[in-house]
C-alpha cells in the first residue's frame, strides 16, 4: 500500500512543503498554511481508510530553537496530530507561520473539536485563527496580559512581582467573571419563552474540582451548558521548558493527580525515545505493574465518588477504604501515596522491597471478592439503573470526531485500547480483555471502568507471577540519575555521574511523541529536545480536555440531576483539563 | 474542666460510688466562665467547608472516610455553603484566575473563621513558582493553621485540625458586641519544627528501604 506521505504528495504537490524525521517515526509533514483545509478534509474525508480524529492541535514557539535543519523558516509552528484507527497510525502536519502577529485559517470546519484546541493556541501562543466562532482566552483569566508560552513571556512568578489582591481588584476580577449571555454567544429567549441562566462553579461540591458551567436551562430542562475552564492551569507545559529532562518527572505526576505514576510513564517513554534508551525488562514490567494498580486507585475514586454524585453515601466510604489498601501497596513499594515520582529516564527509581509479593499477593485475594459485593451494591441497584440508563448517550462517530479516547470510547462499542492496539512497555505479553459497552450511555461507561478493575487485577496478578529478574534501571549513560557503582573507581564514570545528577543529561535535538492508555483515556507527550538539559517544547496531551468539550452536546435536552450524572460519568481531574 | 462520662460496656443502671449528694452535684454542675464555655464548644465542632482545589483536596477528602475518621474531632459536618462553615481549608494550589473567587468565598463565611492551608501550594506557592499561580495562600487569607507536604498524608491534616483546636480554645473573643473589649485575642503560633525537631534529630537509623 502506497505511505500516506506519498499520497499526500502526489495529491497536493507544492503545497506539501517537505517532510520531516522525527524520532517517534510519524509521518511528519510541513503543509502550506493557505492549504491547510483542503489537506485536513482530504485525510478526514476522502482518503482510503481515513484519519477520522483530530487527536491533539498545539503549537511552537520556535523564536529561540537552535536545532532545526531540513525545516522551513517559521516563527510559530501549528502543529495537528491525526490519528486513523483502520490505519492504526498517527500522522503530523505543521504548518509555518512566519509573522509576528500569525495568524491562520481555522479548522473547525472539518472539526468541531478544534474549537478549544485552537482557543488554547490563541491563548497561550497568540495566533490567531480566522473563521472560529468564538476566539476567546480559555485558559488565562480574560483580563491576562500577554500570552505565556511565547518564549518572551515570563515563566516564574515571581518574575511578575509580588501578587496582590486589594479590593479594586477583587472587584474587577468578579466584574469580568460575571456571566453575560451575548459575549458567551446564548439567546435570553427560545421560542418566546424566557430562559433562565444557572451558574454552577467553580466551587461547588458536585463537579469534582473548580470548573464553571453556565446552563442555560428551560425549567428544568438544559438548553445549553456552556463550560468556562483554566481555573485549574498550572503552567505544566512551561515548566517543562525550564526543568531539567529529569526533574520534570514530579511535575507529571500532578497532571492527572488521581493516576499518580500512569502519568510518568508516557513522559519517560517519549524521553527515552529521544535518547535512544533501552530499558531492562525488569523495569518495564514493574512500570506495568504499578499503574495498573493506579489505575485501580483512579477507578476507585471514580466508583465511588460517581455513586454518591447520585445520592448513595456508602459506597464512597467503602471505595476509600480498598483505595487505602491499593495505596498501602504503593507506599510501601514507592515511598509516597498519590504522587510517587517513580520512573525514571531508562527505569524505575529503585528495585521492588523485599517480600512485595506478599503485599501484591494479599492485595488481590482481598480485593478481588469485593468487586462482587460493589456490582451488587451499584451496579445492579434500580435506582442507579434509573439514574444512569440511557443518560448523556453518544455514538462512536461522535466519540471519534471529538477526540474522546479511554472508556468513554470503549462504551460506544468500540473496542480500541491502545495497550492491545500499539502496545508499549511489553504490555503485548499479557493477557487480559477490552471491555466494551453497547449504548455509549452513562452505565455502559460506568460497565466499561468497573470491568476495567478486574483486567487490571488480571494483569497485576501476570505480573506478579512473571517478574523478570535483572537490573531495574539501564546502563545507558543518559539515565538519569545515573547508576553509581563504578563512580568510585574511574574518574570519567565520576565526572558523568556529577555533571548528570548536578546539571541533568543534554537529551540530543529531535522530537518524539508518546502516549499510553492512562485512566481516563489517551494520555501523551509530546517533547522537542534542542541538545539542552531542558526540553525546548513539552506538550502534554491529555484526555479530559477534548470529554470536557463534550459535555454539552450529550446534556442537553436532560435535567440538571442528569448533568450531575454525566459529569460523573465522564470522570475528569480538573489538573488533567487544564495542566 | 473535667468532666468525664460513664464506661459504655457498664449497664446504665449501675451506678459507681456511694450516689451521696455531693458526688451526685459533681457529676452533673459544671463550673466555668462564659469564655471558656464558648470557647470549649467551638474547638469540638468545627464545621469545615467542602472546598478544594486540585491533588489536596483528594488527601482532604481521605481524612473523612473510615480510615481516619475525622468525626473522632468533631470536624466532620462538611458543609457545601460557605455561609454555615467556620472553617476554609484551602487544599491545593492558589491559582491567579481562582484567587477572587478564593476571596469571596472566605468572605462569605460568618466570624469566627479560620483558614487552614493545606499543601506545599497553598502554604508558598511549593513546586509552582509559574505564572498562573499565586505563591502562598496568606498573599491574601489570613492563615492560622499551615500544613507542609505534596500532599499532605490524611495524618497531617488531623493533625493541624488538631493544632486548629488548641488555637480556637485559648481564643479570646468578645462575646457580644456591648460587653466588654472587642478585641480578638489569638494564641501564639506554635512552630512544629521548633516544638518536635530535637526530637526528630535524635534518630538516627533510617529505615531500608529495600526491606518492608
Amino acid at each position: 500500500m502506497k505511505g500516506i506521505t506519498s499520497i499526500l504528495k502526489d495529491k497536493f504537490g507544492e503545497v506539501i512543503i517537505c517532510a520531516q524525521k522525527t524520532k517517534d517515526e510519524f509521518p511528519t509533514l510541513w503543509v502550506h498554511g493557505d492549504h491547510i483545509i483542503d489537506v485536513l478534509h482530504f485525510l478526514k474525508n476522502d482518503v482510503d481508510l481515513p484519519f477520522k480524529m483530530l487527536y491533539d492541535l498545539t503549537a511552537i514557539d520556535e523564536q529561540a530553537r537552535k536545532f532545526r535543519e531540513g525545516q522551513p523558516k517559521s516563527r510559530f509552528t501549528i502543529v495537528y496530530q491525526l490519528l486513523s484507527f483502520g490505519r492504526n497510525a498517527f500522522l503530523r502536519l505543521k504548518v509555518p507561520l512566519i509573522s509576528d502577529e500569525p495568524s491562520l485559517q481555522s479548522v473547525t470546519s472539518v472539526w468541531l473539536s478544534a474549537n478549544w484546541y485552537e482557543r488554547e493556541v490563541y491563548d497561550l501562543f497568540g495566533v490567531k485563527f480566522t473563521g472560529h466562532p468564538d476566539l476567546r482566552r480559555i485558559l488565562m483569566p480574560q483580563s491576562w496580559e500577554g500570552h505565556p508560552l511565547q518564549k518572551c513571556h515570563p515563566a516564574r512568578a515571581t518574575e511578575m512581582g509580588p501578587f496582590q489582591l486589594p479590593d479594586s481588584k477583587q472587584e474587577r476580577e468578579q466584574e469580568a467573571l460575571r456571566f453575560k449571555p451575548e459575549e458567551w454567544g446564548l439567546d435570553k429567549n427560545l421560542g418566546g419563552d424566557e430562559l433562565m441562566f444557572l451558574n454552577l462553579g467553580p466551587q461547588h461540591p458536585g463537579i469534582h474540582g473548580i470548573l464553571r458551567l453556565v446552563l442555560q436551562l428551560d425549567g428544568e430542562n438544559i438548553v445549553n451548558v456552556v463550560p468556562d475552564i483554566g481555573f485549574h492551569h498550572r503552567g505544566a507545559e512551561k515548566m517543562g521548558e525550564r526543568q531539567s529532562w529529569h526533574t520534570y518527572i514530579p511535575y507529571t505526576d500532578r497532571v492527572d493527580y488521581l493516576a499518580g505514576v500512569m502519568n510518568n510513564f508516557p513522559y519517560v517513554m517519549a524521553v527515552e525515545k529521544l535518547g535512544d534508551i533501552e530499558i531492562p525488562d525488569r523495569s518495564k514490567v514493574i512500570r506495568i505493574m504499578l499503574s495498573e494498580l493506579f489505575r485501580i486507585s483512579s477507578h476507585l475514586v471514580w466508583y465511588g465518588t460517581f455513586a454518591q454524585d447520585l445520592g448513595m453515601m456508602t459506597p464512597v466510604f467503602l471505595m476509600f477504604n480498598d483505595r487505602e489498601k491499593v495505596l498501602e501497596v504503593v507506599e510501601a513499594i514507592c515511598g509516597a501515596r498519590m504522587h510517587p515520582n517513580w520512573f525514571r529516564i531508562g527505569g524505575v527509581a529503585q528495585d521492588l522491597p523485599q517480600g512485595w509479593e506478599k503485599l501484591i499477593r494479599g492485595f488481590i485475594d482481598y480485593f478481588k471478592n469485593k468487586l462482587k459485593e460493589y456490582d451488587k451494591m451499584i451496579m445492579r441497584n434500580s435506582i442507579f439503573k434509573a439514574r444512569t440508563v440511557g443518560i448523556g448517550v453518544y455514538s462512536t462517530e461522535e466519540a471519534i470526531e471529538w477526540g474522546i479516547t479511554g472508556p468513554g470510547l470503549r462504551a460506544t462499542g468500540f473496542d480500541w485500547d491502545f495497550r492491545k492496539a500499539q502496545p508499549y512497555s511489553g504490555y503485548e505479553q499479557f493477557e487480559f480483555d477490552i471491555p466494551t459497552g453497547k449504548n455509549g450511555d452513562c452505565y455502559d461507561r460506568s460497565l466499561v471502568r468497573v470491568e476495567e478493575i478486574r483486567q487490571s487485577l488480571r494483569i497485576i496478578e501476570q505480573c506478579l507471577h512473571n517478574m523478570p529478574e535483572g537490573p531495574y534501571k539501564s546502563d545507558n549513560r543518559l539515565t538519569t540519575p545515573p547508576r553509581k557503582k563504578n563512580t568510585m573507581k574511574d574518574i570519567e564514570t565520576l565526572i558523568n555521574h556529577f555533571v548528570q545528577t548536578t546539571w541533568g543529561p543534554a537529551i540530543p535535538h529531535g522530537e518524539a511523541f508518546c502516549g499510553v492508555e492512562a485512566t481516563k483515556g489517551h494520555n501523551g507527550y509530546y517533547l522537542i529536545a534542542d541538545n539542552s538539559t531542558s526540553s525546548y517544547r513539552t506538550r502534554i496531551r491529555t484526555p479530559s480536555f477534548p470529554h470536557m468539550q463534550l459535555v454539552p452536546l450529550i446534556s442537553k435536552g436532560y435535567s440538571i440531576p442528569d448533568l450531575m450524572a454525566i459529569l460523573g460519568s465522564v470522570d475528569y481531574v480538573l489538573a488533567d483539563i487544564d495542566r | 474542666m473535667k468532666w468525664w462520662t460513664s464506661n459504655v460496656t457498664n449497664p446504665t443502671a449501675v451506678i459507681d460510688g456511694n450516689s451521696s449528694f455531693e458526688e451526685t452535684i459533681q457529676k452533673n454542675i459544671l463550673l466555668t466562665n462564659m469564655d471558656s464555655m464558648v470557647a470549649w464548644s467551638r474547638k469540638n465542632s468545627i464545621w469545615p467547608f467542602n472546598f478544594g482545589l486540585s491533588c489536596c483536596y483528594v488527601e482532604m477528602a481521605t481524612s473523612i472516610t473510615s480510615k481516619y475518621d475525622i468525626a473522632r474531632f468533631g470536624a466532620e459536618v462538611i458543609r457545601g455553603t460557605p455561609r454555615e462553615a467556620d472553617m476554609m481549608v484551602v487544599a491545593g494550589t492558589v491559582f491567579i484566575k481562582m484567587a477572587p473567587v478564593i476571596k469571596r468565598l472566605y468572605e462569605q463565611m460568618m466570624a469566627p473563621r479560620w483558614v487552614i492551608s493545606m499543601g506545599s501550594c497553598a502554604n508558598s506557592g511549593g513546586m509552582y513558582d509559574i505564572y498562573s499561580v499565586v505563591q502562598g495562600v496568606d498573599k491574601f487569607l489570613p492563615v492560622d493553621v499551615y500544613v507542609p507536604g505534596c500532599p499532605p498524608r490524611p495524618d497531617a491534616f488531623l493533625e493541624a485540625i488538631l493544632l486548629l483546636r488548641d488555637q480556637v480554645g485559648k481564643e479570646k473573643r468578645p462575646l457580644s458586641w456591648k460587653v466588654g473589649s472587642q478585641e480578638i485575642i489569638k494564641p501564639n503560633k506554635v512552630s512544629m519544627k521548633d516544638l518536635q525537631g530535637p526530637e526528630r534529630l535524635k534518630m538516627t537509623e533510617i529505615r531500608d528501604p529495600d526491606k518492608l
